[in-house]
């Protein structure tokens, strides 16, 4: 059938082009991280993925930004080698916002590596001692804004701080959910069809298809695990989507208990079909009412940036569609494998 | 004809007196050992225990609403009632039972353990919905639990991931009832559950025709 083959190149081709092209230039961290101000600040870049020497260090420009009008632009720069640069700040005697400190981010931009960005790099601090003394000294905050950058389009991933090379989970973590979501509705379905239809085959691809999403679920979780073992320091955190997901797998393995139990067969398809369609049910307060109530730490939880648009560019979307597509062909492929299996199971049995 | 076997529910729960003796006992017993395992109980644990007790009170409390009549019996029930109306009535029994089961908790917990509410009529309608919501869950797992042969293991497996959410919601009313948390728009929980209660009745109604029938 042509949506095998086509699923498994989609996941052949999401693994390949997901795993081998490199992340965008970055700025994995500065030193120092704190000054006054009033202070010539002699800060240090250190990249990631970049190729600092294959400009010239007039053509760079380094800026410490506040906001959109306000920001400093380096001077002296002076390229080390091709992951560490120089730049000296004047920093102005005020600070953008009267308040004892502000975080401000690190801009580079460079002719051939494009813009990379570190935000909140650098704390100022207001000087309280000097303040009246310096106040002439120094630049000043909207000489000179942040503009005329080189945007690189060019086929990589955004390099994100906190996630860095993992932001690749992305096209194996989310179209799990995906797959499982399609999966168990289309398990629904045929627990709809066989309550109306009463055909036994109709109960045996139910279950088939909430066997493969289960399993969906399974690397679901255990991709989230690694994400988050990287990202908030540990597999297991107790947060409120990891606890709701073993909820929802506990769901279903209530479902193939309940199958298992029964005498009759068609006495068991129909009520773990009712239960079916009542588990499935119950996932909308589980996965969108519940997690809203508490603190989290995925993102599109409360207090996090939502997993959007923004959070995906054009590159990753050539990836992350056609995985979701892939592993959800996969999964169908697999449901109706078990469907056979299942099949010939009865047939063998004489149940059928 | 609803009130009818609403009559009836009630007048078996009357003659046998089984059923509530058996969970207050139970209720008494729990309590007892909350009492003697921990010398100090603070707010937050209180709440959490005071929840805990209630749950699987209430699961014994209904998973006997479809296994104390024999199965030839309720054939009967269903040929000269509307099956939908009967499980109406078994719901509305379940939910005065697990109101004055919640009670009797309540009652005797706040006894050993004192009583922290400080916000008396959230607490109360908290108690009332987790009520009506464990009723209505836990009718239409225990007619599918019933069914089969080893009922009391599959009620609580059947159960506890569909009722959750509904536990979640509720713990999260009384803490702050209990002043354990501050969150002027408690509202919106209060919605919450009562779509919740509202899905469930929905699909109880829609499915339990296919339960029923052998």
């Amino acid at each position: 059938m042509w949506w095998k083959t086509l699923s498994v190149l989609l996941v052949l081709y999401s693994l390949a082009v997901g795993m081998f092209v490199p992340l965008k230039p970055g700025i994995a961290y500065v030193s120092p991280e704190t000054a006054r101000s009033g202070d010539t600040l002699r800060l240090t870049l250190h990249g990631y993925n970049t190729y600092y020497t294959r400009s010239r260090a007039e053509d760079i420009r380094a800026w410490l930004q506040y906001d959109s009008s306000k920001a400093i632009l380096g001077q002296n720069l002076k390229v080390l080698n091709d992951t560490i640069l120089e730049a000296t700040f004047q920093l102005p005697a005020d600070l953008p916002r009267p308040s004892p400190s502000v975080m401000v981010n690190a801009i580079l931009d460079h002719p051939s590596d494009g813009v990379s960005l570190l935000p909140s790099a650098v704390e100022l601090v207001r000087d309280t001692a000097n303040f009246p003394a310096q106040r002439v000294a120094g630049g000043s905050w909207t000489e000179s804004p942040v503009q005329n950058l080189h945007i690189i389009k060019d086929l990589s991933f955004p390099y994100r701080n906190v996630i860095y090379e993992s932001i690749r989970n992305t096209f194996y973590h989310v179209p799990m959910w995906f797959a499982l979501m399609f999966l168990f509705a289309a398990s629904v379905i045929y627990s709809v069809m066989f309550l109306l239809g009463k055909k036994l085959d109709y109960d045996r691809k139910a279950s088939a298809l909430a066997e493969a999403g289960l399993l969906f679920g399974i690397m679901g979780l255990v991709t989230g695990m690694l994400w988050a073992n990287y990202t908030w320091g540990a597999p297991w955190s107790n947060d409120i989507k990891q606890l709701m997901t073993a909820v929802l797998l506990l769901i279903y393995l209530a479902y193939f208990i309940l199958r298992r139990s029964f005498d009759e067969p068609e006495k068991g398809a129909r009520l773990s079909a009712v239960y079916n369609i009542f588990a499935f049910a119950s996932l909308i307060p589980l996965l969108y009412i519940v997690p809203r109530m508490f603190a989290s730490l995925h993102p599109g939880s409360t207090g996090n940036p939502a997993f959007g648009s923004e959070d995906l560019d054009n590159t990753m979307r050539l990836v992350f569609y056609p995985a979701i597509l892939g592993f959800t062909g996969i999964g169908f492929w697999l449901a109706q494998l078990r469907t056979r299996a299942k099949r010939v199971e009865d047939r063998m049995t004489g149940l059928d | 004809m609803l009130l009818t076997l609403l009559h009836k529910e009630l007048l078996l729960e009357f003659r046998q007196r089984y059923a509530l003796s058996g969970i207050v006992l139970y209720v008494f017993s729990m309590v007892f050992v909350v009492y003697i395992a921990s010398i100090k109980v603070n707010a937050q644990v209180w709440n959490v225990l005071f929840w805990l007790i209630v749950l699987f009170a209430s699961i014994n409390a209904v998973v006997k609403s479809f296994v104390q009549e024999s199965g030839s019996r309720q054939l009967y029930y269903y040929q000269i009632a509307d099956p939908s109306m009967l499980l109406l009535a078994k719901i509305i029994y379940n939910t005065l039972l697990l109101l004055t089961l919640s009670a009797l908790s309540f009652g005797a917990y706040s006894l050993v353990a004192g009583n922290p509410v400080k916000d008396m009529p959230l607490f109360c309608l908290t108690v009332a919905l987790g009520s009506v919501g464990f009723s209505i869950a836990f009718t239409f797992i225990a007619s599918i639990a019933a069914k089969a042969n080893n009922s009391a293991t599959l009620m609580a497996i059947l159960s506890f991931p569909v009722i959750l959410p509904i536990l979640l919601t509720l713990i999260r009313l009384s803490q702050i009832a209990l002043r354990l948390m501050q969150d002027t728009s408690y509202q919106r929980d209060i919605i919450n559950l009562l779509a919740i209660d509202a899905i469930l009745l929905t699909l109880t109604f829609v499915l339990f025709p296919f339960i029923w029938k052998d």
